[in-house]
C-alpha cells in the first residue's frame, strides 16, 4: 500500500523498476522548493530508497541545515534507522551547520572550507570498496545555506559542485542538491541558480498550488527528467512514513 | 479547537502519557520536542503547543506598526517570570530600559474566574500568583502538582521590578557593537543551555529586536547578517532555548528577504490595520477591537517532515479591555454569534466578541 | 539545414582570413545546446577521419562535460577512439579545473584514482583554468601534436564557453577567442553558451566575435509569473521535447542568412526539420488586422486536446453519444443562472474544454429537444 502510493514519485525518478544498480548513477539530481512548500522530504525519501536494505548503497550526507538527530528522527519514521547505517558505514554524516569559510579570496586554502569538505568527501568514498563507488550519493542540504557558509561567493560554491560533478563521472556516484527557487526569482540573472539547472540531468520542483495549502494536498512536485526526457507533475501529501503522490484530483 | 487539530501525525506522542520531568515553563511537544511558552496563550495553541526549544522564529515587522514589539513583549516577559535566563538586544542606545515595558501577568491560566467575572479585583490573585515565584517557584510548582506554563499578560500592568534586575538578563545594543561581539554574547548566554538528553531544567530565551535596523552598522552588509542568523541557528538547535529575530523586510534586497525566511523554523508577521476603514469594518466582525493582523508563514518542523497546515493563517490582534492581547481568526460579516472563537477562551466561548457587541 | 553550419566549419578558413567561428548558444528553457554541440562535433570528426575537410585534427577543450563523455560520443558514432588519437585531443578542464586536487594531493594522503590513465592517450589535464594565456598556448600545442606544424589546420571544438567566462573576465575570454581565430593553423572553431547566465553584452561580444550564430529557443514561450499550473505544465512538457533552431550566416558578401528549424530531442540524439510554413513568415512584416485569423501554438494544442462529444475514446469504454439531453442535466447541477457556462466535454481534466460565452442571456440555455429531431432518417 504505501509501496504504490509512493510510486508517482519513484516512477518519474526511475527508482520503480529497479534499486541495484543505483538508477541516479552518475546523476546530478536538484531539488527546488520555496518558503511555503519545502522539499525537504524529496532528500528524505532519495535517502530512504538509497539507504532500503536491499541495495547497497552508500550515502555522504552534507548538512548545513539540521542536525543529525533531525534527520534521525524522519529517517527512523520513514524506516530506516541511520545510527545503524552510519554503523555499518553505509551513512556518513558530515555536520557541516558550523562551517564558516574565512573570508576573502586569500580564504580558498586547501585547509579550510570547501576545498578540505571536498578532500573529505573524496577520501569518504576512495576508502570504500571499489565495487560500491557506483552506489554512492551525495547529497547537499542545502545550497543556499553553502552560500552563506562561503560568505557569498557563489563561484566559490560552483567550483565545489564542479568538483563534486566531477565525482559523478569518476566514480559514477550520484549528486543531489536542495535548494530555494523563491530566493532567486526577484534577481534579474540567477546565474548560480539557473546553473544548477544546467548542471542537472533530473529536476525536482516543489510548489504550493496555486489555491494554496491545504490539508490533503501539501503541493506539487515537477519532475523533469532530461536523461529518459521526460516530464511529470503530479500532487503530494507528506506523512510521517511516507509520500503520497497522486495526480490531481485523485487523492 | 481548531487549533488541537493541527498536529495529525501518525506518530504524534500521547502527550498526557510523556513524562514531563521538565522545568517550569516547559511542556513535551511531539517528535521528541519540548516546548515554551510565546507568551500568548492564543499563539500557542496556534502553533500546536508554543515555541520548540532550539528553533528560530522570525517575524516580519510592519515599517507602520509596532506589533513586533507586543509579541517580543509578551515573550520576554513569560520568560522572566518563569525564571528563564534572557538575552535582549535592540538598535536602542540602552536596551535594558525596554523592559520597564514589559506586561505583567494577569491571572493564572487555569483559573477560569477572568472569564466569568472579570471586572474584579485583581490585586489579591496578583500578590498570590508573586508569592509563587519569589525564588523556589520551582518547588511551589512541584507541590501543585501541575507545570506553569504560560500566563496571561496585563498589558496596563508594567513587570515587578524583582524580576528585571535579575542576573539572569542580559542586554547587548546592536546599534555600535558589530555581529561578531554579538555573536559572542549569544554564545556565551546559550553555553548556559546545553542540550543533553535527559531532563531540562532551565531554558534560554533570546530576542533580537529589529535585526537589520538602518541605525545599525552593519545593515548594509547583508551576507554577514545572514551569516549571523545561520550560526544563531546553529547555536540555538544545540541549546536549550529559543531565539526570536524581529526584522523589517522591507529593508532587505527581495533575495536577502526570502533568505532569511527560509532561515526561520517559525515565521511570522504582522501588518498593521488601516483605521477607520468603513469597507474593512463592515467586512471583519470585531473590527473596533482590531489593532492589527499576525500572519503564520510556517510552523517550526523539528525532527518531522510533515509541514503544518493550519486552518486559517491570518489573525487578527486585538487587545481586550485594553489589557490582554488575544489572536482571533478572521471572520467575515454578518457573523452569528457563536463564531469568532478566540483561540485563548475556548472554554467560555468568544467573551470578547461578545463583549465586542454589547460595547456598541 | 544544419548542413550548412557543418559545411562550413568543413571547409574551414580561406587563406589570410579569419577561421569560420560559431557560437551555439541556448536558455534554460530550451537546454539543448550541447546535443547540438555534441551533433556538430560527431559530423566534423567523421569527415575529418574521412579526409573530406579542411582541418585535419580536432582539440575539445572541455569543461562541462569529461573527456569520456566525448569519446564515449564518439565511439557510439562508430568511430574507434582509440586508434584515433592522431585525429582528436582533448584538453580537460573538466577533472581538475583549479588545481583543487592537485593541492589536496599535496596536503595529505590523496589518492587522484580516476579514469585519467585510461584516456590519457587522447586527454591531458589542465589544471589554471583562470590563466587564459596558459590556455591558449596549451590548446595551440595540443593542436600542432595533432597535425604538426606547417601549414596542416585544425578545429577546435570549446564547451563551454560559460566556464571560461566565470573564471576569468570577458575581455580576456575575447582575446583568447579572437587569437585562436586569426591563428593560421585553425580551419574552424566552434563554442558552446548557455546565454542566460551572462549580462546581454557577454552575449552579444561572443556573437561579434562568431562568424556563424545558432541559437536555441523553446517552441512554446512560458508566460512569466503563472508558474505551477496545469496549462504552463503542458508548455513545459512539449519545450522538453523540441525546440526552434535559428541560425544566423555573416556572409562573405555582407548578407546575412538566416534560417530556423525545428529540433527535435530524442533519446537517441537530435533531429532537424523544417519548420511548419507560418513560422517562416517575417512578422514584422505582415500587416496586423483586428482579428485573429489564426491560432496560436497554445491555441492549437488546446484545440487538438478537445474531446469532441461524438468522438469516442477507443479505450474499451462503451461508446458515449451525445444525446442533447445530458448537457441538460449536468448544468442543472452548476448555476443556471451564471452566463458563462462551461461545458465540461469529458471526464479527464487537463485535456481541453470548451469554454463559450453566450451572446446574451436571451439565448437559451441548451434545450433538451433533440438537435438531431428534424433528420429523417
Amino acid at each position: 500500500m504505501n509501496q504504490r502510493s509512493s510510486n508517482l514519485l519513484d516512477e518519474a525518478l526511475g527508482l520503480d523498476q529497479v534499486i541495484e544498480p543505483w538508477p541516479l548513477r552518475g546523476r546530478v539530481v536538484a531539488i527546488e522548493d520555496q518558503v511555503e512548500t519545502s522539499g525537504s522530504f524529496v532528500l528524505h525519501h532519495l535517502l530512504k530508497r538509497s539507504l532500503s536494505p536491499n541495495s547497497s548503497n552508500v550515502t555522504i550526507f552534507i548538512a548545513f541545515s539540521q542536525p543529525f538527530s533531525h534527520y534521525d528522527r524522519i529517517l527512523r519514521k520513514l524506516g530506516c534507522n541511520l545510527v545503524s547505517q552510519r554503523d555499518n558505514s553505509r551513512f556518513f554524516f558530515f555536520d557541516m551547520l558550523k562551517l564558516q569559510c574565512p573570508d576573502g579570496d586569500e580564504g580558498i586554502t586547501p585547509e579550510g572550507g570547501l576545498i578540505a569538505l571536498y578532500g573529505k568527501i573524496h577520501k569518504t568514498i576512495s576508502a570504500l570498496p571499489e565495487i560500491s563507488w557506483k552506489n554512492v550519493s551525495i547529497i547537499i542540504d542545502d545550497l543556499s545555506l553553502m552560500e552563506v557558509a562561503a560568505n557569498g561567493s557563489s563561484d566559490y560554491v560552483l567550483d565545489f559542485l564542479h568538483y563534486c560533478r566531477t565525482l559523478t563521472s569518476e566514480f559514477d556516484c550520484s549528486l543531489i542538491t536542495l535548494n530555494h527557487e523563491d530566493i532567486y526569482s526577484s534577481e534579474d540573472r540567477p546565474t548560480f541558480f539557473i546553473q544548477m539547472e544546467y548542471l542537472a540531468d533530473i529536476l525536482i520542483k516543489a510548489e504550493p498550488l496555486a489555491t494554496g495549502l491545504a490539508t490533503d494536498v501539501h503541493g506539487q512536485l515537477t519532475v523533469s527528467n532530461k536523461g529518459r526526457n521526460k516530464v511529470s507533475n503530479f500532487h503530494f501529501k507528506v506523512k510521517e512514513n511516507v509520500v503520497e503522490c497522486f495526480y490531481p484530483g485523485r487523492s | 479547537m481548531a487549533a488541537a487539530k493541527t498536529r495529525t501525525s501518525t506518530f504524534s506522542r500521547n502527550l498526557s502519557t510523556a513524562p514531563p520531568s521538565h522545568g517550569p515553563g516547559l511542556k513535551c511537544g511531539p517528535n521528541g520536542t519540548v516546548f515554551l511558552s510565546s507568551g500568548i496563550p492564543d499563539l500557542d495553541k496556534i502553533l500546536g503547543g508554543g515555541f520548540p526549544l532550539g528553533s528560530l522564529v522570525m517575524v516580519m515587522e510592519d515599517a507602520e506598526a509596532p506589533h513586533h514589539m507586543l509579541l517580543l513583549r509578551n515573550f520576554m516577559a513569560q520568560g522572566l517570570v518563569l525564571g528563564q535566563h534572557l538575552l535582549y538586544s535592540s538598535p536602542a542606545r540602552d536596551p535594558r530600559g525596554f523592559l520597564g515595558t514589559l506586561p505583567s501577568p494577569a491571572a493564572s491560566k487555569d483559573d477560569k474566574s477572568r472569564e466569568r467575572d472579570p471586572d474584579q479585583e485583581k490585586g489579591l490573585r496578583i500578590a498570590w500568583q508573586y508569592k509563587k515565584y519569589f525564588g523556589e517557584n520551582q518547588l511551589d510548582g512541584q507541590r501543585d502538582g501541575k507545570h506553569e506554563y504560560s500566563n496571561e499578560f496585563d498589558l496596563r500592568k508594567p513587570l515587578e521590578r524583582h524580576f528585571i534586575n535579575g542576573p539572569r538578563i542580559d542586554c547587548v545594543s546592536i546599534q555600535d557593537s558589530d555581529l561578531s561581539t554579538l555573536r559572542d554574547r549569544c554564545a556565551t548566554f546559550l553555553s548556559q543551555f546545553p542540550r543533553n538528553d535527559g531532563s531540562i531544567s532551565c531554558a534560554g530565551r533570546i530576542a533580537i529586536q529589529s535585526f537589520c535596523a538602518p541605525q545599525c552598522a552593519y545593515s548594509n552588509m547583508e551576507w554577514d547578517m545572514l551569516s549571523f542568523i545561520r550560526s544563531l541557528k546553529s547555536m540555538v538547535r544545540s541549546s536549550n532555548s529559543v531565539a526570536i529575530v524581529t526584522f523589517p523586510p522591507s529593508l532587505l534586497s527581495p533575495s536577502f528577504c526570502k533568505r532569511w525566511q527560509h532561515m526561520a523554523d517559525t515565521l511570522l508577521s504582522v501588518k498593521a490595520i488601516q483605521d477607520e476603514d468603513k469597507e474593512l469594518a463592515q467586512l471583519l466582525t470585531g473590527y473596533q477591537d482590531m489593532v492589527g493582523f499576525l500572519n503564520v508563514h510556517k510552523v517550526a518542523r523539528i525532527n518531522t517532515q510533515v509541514p503544518v497546515i493550519l486552518e486559517a493563517t491570518t489573525f487578527s490582534i486585538k487587545l481586550q479591555k485594553r489589557r490582554y492581547l488575544v489572536l482571533e481568526c478572521l471572520n467575515q460579516a454578518p457573523v452569528d454569534g457563536s463564531s469568532g472563537t478566540s483561540y485563548g477562551t475556548s472554554g467560555g466561548c468568544s467573551s470578547s466578541s461578545k463583549t465586542g457587541n454589547l460595547d456598541f | 539545414m544544419a548542413e550548412s553550419i557543418y559545411r562550413a566549419l568543413r571547409d574551414g578558413a580561406l587563406e589570410g582570413e579569419l577561421a569560420p567561428a560559431l557560437t551555439i548558444k541556448d536558455s534554460v528553457a530550451s537546454p539543448f545546446a550541447l546535443q547540438v554541440f555534441s551533433h556538430v562535433i560527431s559530423q566534423l570528426f567523421s569527415s575529418i577521419l574521412a579526409g573530406k575537410s579542411q582541418s585535419r585534427g580536432l582539440v575539445v577543450v572541455s569543461f562541462s562535460r569529461s573527456p569520456s563523455f566525448y569519446l564515449d560520443l564518439l565511439k557510439n558514432k562508430g568511430t574507434d577512439v582509440a586508434s584515433s588519437n592522431k585525429q582528436i585531443q582533448i584538453l580537460d578542464c573538466y577533472s581538475d579545473p583549479l588545481g583543487w586536487k592537485d593541492q589536496l594531493a599535496g596536503s595529505r594522503n590523496f589518492t587522484a584514482l580516476s579514469n585519467e590513465a585510461m584516456v590519457s592517450s587522447n586527454a591531458i589535464v589542465f589544471r589554471e583554468v583562470k590563466h587564459m594565456d596558459k590556455l591558449y598556448n596549451s590548446i595551440i600545442e595540443l593542436g600542432k601534436g595533432l597535425v604538426g606544424g606547417g601549414k596542416i589546420r585544425f578545429s577546435i571544438a570549446i564547451d563551454s564557453a560559460d566556464e571560461m567566462l566565470r573564471h576569468a573576465p570577458v575581455s580576456s575570454v575575447a582575446r583568447l577567442l579572437s587569437n585562436l581565430r586569426s591563428h593560421d593553423q585553425i580551419s574552424s572553431i566552434f563554442w558552446l553558451l548557455h546565454s542566460d547566465l551572462h549580462e546581454a553584452r557577454v552575449t552579444a561580444v561572443l556573437e561579434y566575435l562568431s562568424s556563424i550564430v545558432a541559437s536555441l529557443e523553446p517552441s512554446h514561450q512560458l508566460a512569466n509569473g503563472q508558474r505551477g499550473d496545469l496549462e504552463n505544465f503542458s508548455l513545459i512538457k512539449h519545450n522538453s521535447k523540441k525546440g526552434k533552431f535559428h541560425v544566423r550566416f555573416k556572409k562573405r558578401n555582407g548578407r546575412v542568412r538566416v534560417m530556423s528549424e525545428e529540433v527535435h530531442i530524442e533519446q537517441s540524439g537530435i533531429n532537424f526539420a523544417s519548420l511548419p510554413s507560418e513560422g517562416a513568415i517575417n512578422q514584422g512584416l505582415v500587416p496586423k488586422v483586428q482579428f485573429s485569423l489564426q491560432l496560436s501554438e497554445k491555441e492549437r494544442i488546446d484545440k487538438a486536446n478537445v474531446v469532441l462529444p461524438f468522438e469516442h475514446q477507443g479505450n474499451g469504454k462503451p461508446i458515449q453519444i451525445y444525446d442533447g439531453r445530458r448537457s441538460l442535466v449536468d448544468s442543472k447541477h452548476e448555476r443556471p443562472v451564471s452566463a458563462v457556462e462551461n461545458v465540461q466535454t469529458n471526464e479527464n481534466c487537463g485535456s481541453g474544454e470548451i469554454i463559450y460565452y453566450r451572446d446574451s442571456d436571451d439565448e437559451m440555455p441548451d434545450s433538451d429537444e433533440d438537435p438531431d429531431d428534424d433528420l429523417d432518417i
